[in-house]
């Protein structure tokens, strides 16, 4: 994988991901994130935010030209990231990482992410508020 | 495509690998306090004994944990586990173990379509203020409750680490148009038998208690009826009395399972984009 990709799948197959994970979720995923628009970026960290409500997570990632572009990839609460096995140290800057997720609605360089991987082959779960969000069952359960 | 179904798939099995591999930590290192039974293998006794107080109360004292109803059957794949607790859990509809669901008033019931086609961008808590009592209770991140004689304590780790006190040393539940009202309103509470009964009353307008955004209203009433069953179990029965809101009273239930080994984490809810912190400069509207 050169650059980076985007990889589109129909929705159904997104539901499939859908696993029912602890997390939290104060809205809806959908407010923010198009869950028919997974994305895989591969990229460095430049800087981490931890911070409530959403912690960011800041990559680099080369174009297919080769051209560097900014990313910024929303993850769950620094709470829920902690009780997951990550922390302010996880992810110095100049990290490489994969990171797998959702294009936000807005169209800018956005994502939520579902989970990540180093270079090591660890993955780690991000805390996506689509999986096993709350507020996906709010939107679900309409009458 | 058939590169994009194997991508599902292997995307599919790698989140599974995730989700087995993740560990409990938190900041302080993992603790054992002492007083917790423990079985022939080392780890908590849940089936153990109620512990009570000097007074004979059950002692609810504790970090408490969302589980699932015990009694419900096991969830189905996909929405079954969400919201947490699983099993109806009210924290994504505060109606769902309720027969039928939340009776609202129509103006109530217009509004809850509203804010789900909104996908619940208005919570407070999205916005970093306070969720209420009825979210905290159904929340995720753990509370920690202290007894006293005269006074209980809930700390909730939500909602920017939420502190209820809750007086049990006789005073009368104030009216609601005596008090400037709270977020949380103000609790008292008695025993009836092993039951700690909580009353709050004293609310503000448009509290939200639920993820869908079921409304509170200045005329609501909360009682919450905790008892401790065994040693590692908590049941809570929510009724929600706002006749402004809902057609009749009705009741939402929290299971909890005691974690012998976690404390809250700090939970500062920093909004970046409100303007709150330095008020509305705009020109007053004339």
């Amino acid at each position: 994988m050169t650059g980076f990709r985007v990889t589109a799948i129909a929705a159904a197959a997104a539901a499939i991901l859908t696993l029912p994970l602890r997390a939290s979720a104060h809205h809806a995923f959908a407010a923010e994130f198009d869950a028919k628009q997974p994305i895989t970026l591969r990229g460095t960290v430049t800087r981490v935010e931890w911070i409530n409500p959403h912690t960011w997570i800041h990559i680099d990632v080369k174009d297919a030209d080769g051209k560097v572009v900014e990313w910024m990839i929303e993850g769950g609460t620094p709470n829920t990231l902690l009780r997951n096995g990550l922390d302010r140290k996880s992810l110095p800057a100049g990290t490489e990482i994969v990171v797998d997720g959702y294009r936000a609605k807005s169209g800018l360089n956005r994502a939520n992410g579902r989970d990540i991987t180093l270079a090591d082959g660890r993955k780690l779960f991000l805390g996506s508020s689509l999986t096993g969000a709350a507020g996906g069952e709010a939107s679900a359960d309409k009458k | 495509m058939e590169r994009n179904v194997r991508s599902v798939a292997k995307l599919a099995v790698a989140s599974l690998v995730v989700a087995a591999s993740t560990t409990v930590m938190a900041q302080w290192p993992k603790y054992t306090p002492t007083g917790v039974p423990v079985g022939a293998d080392g780890k908590l006794d849940a089936n153990a004994a109620v512990p009570r107080t000097s007074d004979g109360k059950p002692d609810l004292s504790g970090v408490w944990e969302i589980t699932r109803d015990p009694n419900a059957p096991p969830p189905t794949a996909g929405r079954g586990g969400r919201g947490g607790g699983g099993g109806g859990s009210p924290f994504g509809n505060i109606g769902n173990s309720a027969q039928g669901g939340a009776p609202y008033q129509p103006w109530a019931a217009d509004l809850v379509k509203k804010r789900m086609s909104d996908n619940s961008k208005d919570n407070p808590d999205a916005h970093c203020l306070p969720m209420g009592i009825a979210q905290l209770n159904a929340h995720l991140y753990p509370r920690k409750i202290i007894q006293t004689p005269k006074e209980v304590l809930l700390i909730y780790e939500a909602s920017g680490t939420t502190v209820r006190e809750v007086f049990l040393d006789g005073r009368p539940l104030p009216k609601k148009e005596d008090v400037e009202p709270w977020y949380n309103g103000y609790s008292v509470g008695h025993w009836e038998g092993d039951t700690l009964v909580i009353e709050t009353t004293g609310f503000m307008d448009d509290g939200w208690l639920d993820v869908r955004g079921s409304p509170l209203t200045s005329a609501g009433k909360i009682t919450e009826r905790f008892r401790r069953t065994k040693f590692g179990s908590l049941e809570l029965e929510e009724t929600i009395d706002d006749p402004k809101a809902y057609t009749q009273p009705f009741t939402a239930k929290v299971f909890y399972r005691f974690s012998a080994d976690t404390q809250l984490i700090e939970f500062v809810c920093l909004d970046k984009d409100a303007n709150h912190y330095v008020g509305n400069t705009a020109p007053a509207p004339k």
